[in-house]
């Protein structure tokens, strides 16, 4: 329990954070956002750039000095951002010495565990289209290293990515290759799944004879209560409210609200 | 010369001015009057003069009638308290600026029998009109006058305590003050008390009066000066420029103590103020426990390199109405923040804790916060806390808390 001062920074230009899709304003927010992602910026964020904005936008023009410093003698980048973190003054050392061993067990893993997990992470905060390069990346390699877990895990995870933007075929052709690999009957529900959301599609052959009907009519009966679920949301309801708005309301707010799922969506895509 | 540095003593019965470029002093008083057919004003006398002649519309007790808020109406015209006091400081200090031949005024002090609230805001406002420059004007009370003057003065003069009586139409009033050396820095501390036994100066003027004046000084002298070791007493004030009818107290006075009278104190301190104002390096190291002035330094408790400390927000000696601060502060993982209070006597400290209600619920380390202290009073801090959200990981929700503090 502590009160912490807070530096009087005047942030004009902010860091845009892409995997976080925010802009950081202050030298605590950017201790934050590292302290609670670090995967997002473990590579290739200790730079110049960074450099710059401790220098111009933070005021901090020593720990700026010093960082840069360090990057010109090749010292490893978790430790310069580390000391940045030190200098901020806004964790405890307790608290950067349990995100310096946060780091080192992701350093430890084999670089396809680590770029599986950077992508999980990126998926995690709906950045599908740079989550999707990352699994593509992985496959590459691991089909190399014919490592059939890891590959099943991958696939399985494009999958679930190229649904939730709305690429039902290729979801469904990842999820094959997923089950392929991995043999995982939750593999099979999310393909039933995805011929119910997109009726084009329909389960292979060899995959029906897998399903029982007591299994399907669970699944039938799960994928009707997550719809009248859905009917209940927040944003459904706001939207039928739009619909009841005179018309002149009704158009510009409409059309509002489908810029903004457009933003969403490239975004995510 | 680059403008005057003025020392002005503001009282309902009187003002007085002083002027570090020369030795002229004025004293007028604090009456205004304006000429019944046209915008002409005039202070002092000729305004006396002018109302007993029935041209003009005199003003007077400006000081009470600016506390109160009050108004004045002259020919039909409705005068707000602030109105008629920038007036009369216009013509006041046109005494000065006609004697030193200058428009400019560097600095202006102005001392006061008591530091009000909405006094200090009028006087402070009046700068702007005087053509005084932001930070030109200072207003400090009669005790602090009183220091500035004593100090001034040989060092054997405040050796010890010094004590003052000052006594005139506005009463009579008892002050005294000391030196307390420091190892770093040493402090005075000075009090005002206005005595109950006061009395009207136009007793004076009759034998019976007089005689029971002298006796009521005479008793007020022996409760306030015995047993104690005084460098100096000081006499001021109108009642005390003749002391022909206090022949008894004076004797009481003036045994085994060095006694001053100085008719133009406060106005003087003041002045030296604001000369001292004006050096790089002030001639009078002290910290100043008066009225008008914090008796207590108020601070904090915030976390800083792994280690607790104390981030001050206000010094003793400190002159209230100018010790404001903004800070932004992050809690982390507590609802509440901690002042320390620190009166000279480090055994009274004490710690105020405010709770803040009402504001969100977040994750360690991401309520930011808006912490603004102001004083009301030299014994009254107020605290405004505003929640600043945290960037675009969690926007402001307005969520704001005043309290004001006891200190």
């Amino acid at each position: 329990m502590s009160v912490i001062i807070c530096r009087k920074e005047h942030v004009a230009n902010p860091w845009y954070v892409d995997g976080l899709g925010i802009n950081i304003h202050s030298s605590q927010e950017l201790c934050y956002a590292i302290y609670h992602h670090p995967l997002l910026f473990m590579d290739g964020f200790v730079d110049g750039n960074l450099v710059e904005f401790v220098r111009e936008e933070l005021g901090m023009g020593f720990v700026a000095a010093r960082m840069e410093q360090r990057i010109k003698t090749g010292d490893k980048p978790d430790e310069i951002l580390l000391m940045f973190m030190q200098e901020c003054d806004y964790y405890t050392t307790a608290e950067l010495n349990k995100l310096r061993q946060t780091m080192t067990s992701l350093r430890k893993l084999s670089p396809l565990e680590y770029a599986k997990k950077k992508a999980d992470y990126l998926a995690e905060f709906k950045q599908y289209g740079k989550a999707i390069a990352g699994y593509e990346e992985i496959l590459e390699a691991a089909a190399k290293q014919s490592d059939s877990q890891l590959e099943g895990r991958v696939w399985n995870n494009l999958g679930a990515c190229y649904a939730r933007i709305f690429q039902f075929q290729k979801a469904m052709d990842a999820f094959d290759k997923a089950y392929g690999k991995k043999k995982d009957p939750l593999i099979l529900e999310k393909m039933y799944y995805l011929t119910c959301l997109s009726p084009a599609l329909e389960l292979k052959e060899r995959f029906r004879s897998l399903v029982t009907e007591k299994q399907q009519e669970q699944w039938e009966e799960s994928f009707k209560k997550a719809q009248d679920k859905a009917v209940e949301s927040p944003e459904l309801k706001k939207l039928q409210e739009l619909f009841e708005k005179d018309s002149q309301k009704r158009a510009k707010e409409s059309a509002a609200l489908v810029e903004e799922w457009k933003q969403e969506y490239r975004n995510m895509a | 010369m680059e403008g005057l540095v003025l020392g002005l003593d503001l009282c309902d019965a009187y003002t007085q001015l002083i002027c570090s470029q020369g030795e002229k002093t004025w004293t007028l008083p604090t009456v205004i009057c304006r000429k019944k057919d046209q915008d002409l004003w005039m202070v002092g006398e000729p305004a006396y003069a002018s109302a007993l002649k029935g041209d003009g519309v005199i003003v007077d007790k400006l000081v009470k009638l600016v506390c109160k808020d009050g108004t004045s109406t002259i020919s039909g015209i409705k005068y707000g308290g602030m109105q008629l006091m920038v007036q009369f400081l216009v013509q006041v200090l046109a005494l000065a600026k006609e004697e030193y031949r200058t428009d400019q005024v560097q600095k202006l002090v102005i001392t006061v029998p008591r530091v009000d609230t909405r006094l200090l805001e009028v006087l402070r406002t009046c700068g702007d009109y005087l053509g005084i420059k932001p930070g030109g004007i200072h207003i400090i009370s009669h005790t602090e006058g009183f220091m500035y003057y004593v100090l001034s003065q040989k060092r054997e003069v405040w050796n010890n305590q010094v004590g003052m009586f000052d006594l005139s139409e506005d009463g009579l009033c008892y002050y005294e003050m000391k030196v307390q050396r420091g190892m770093r820095q040493s402090t005075v501390v000075a009090e005002r008390e206005r005595l109950e036994e006061s009395f009207d100066l136009d007793i004076l003027n009759s034998p019976p009066g007089a005689k029971m004046a002298d006796k009521i000084l005479c008793s007020c002298g022996s409760r306030l000066l015995q047993k104690k070791l005084f460098s100096s007493v000081f006499l001021t004030g109108e009642g005390f420029l003749n002391r022909d009818w206090a022949v008894n107290f004076m004797k009481f006075l003036c045994t085994r103590r060095k006694v001053y009278m100085e008719d133009v104190l406060f106005a003087k301190g003041a002045m030296y103020q604001a000369e001292d104002l004006l050096r790089e390096k002030s001639a009078y190291p002290f910290v100043y426990i008066c009225e008008g002035r914090l008796d207590c330094s108020v601070a904090m408790k915030v976390m800083s390199k792994s280690q607790e400390g104390l981030l001050s927000l206000a010094k003793a000696g400190q002159v209230w109405y100018e010790a404001a601060t903004e800070t932004e502060v992050i809690l982390d993982n507590q609802d509440y923040l901690e002042f320390m209070v620190m009166p000279l006597d480090s055994k009274k400290n004490k710690l105020l804790k405010m709770v803040l209600e009402g504001f969100p619920k977040r994750e360690d380390k991401t309520l930011r916060v808006l912490v603004q202290t102001e004083f009301l009073d030299e014994r009254t801090m107020s605290v405004t806390v505003t929640d600043q959200g945290f960037g675009e990981f969690f926007p402001p929700t307005g969520a704001v808390i005043r309290q004001e503090v006891m200190l």
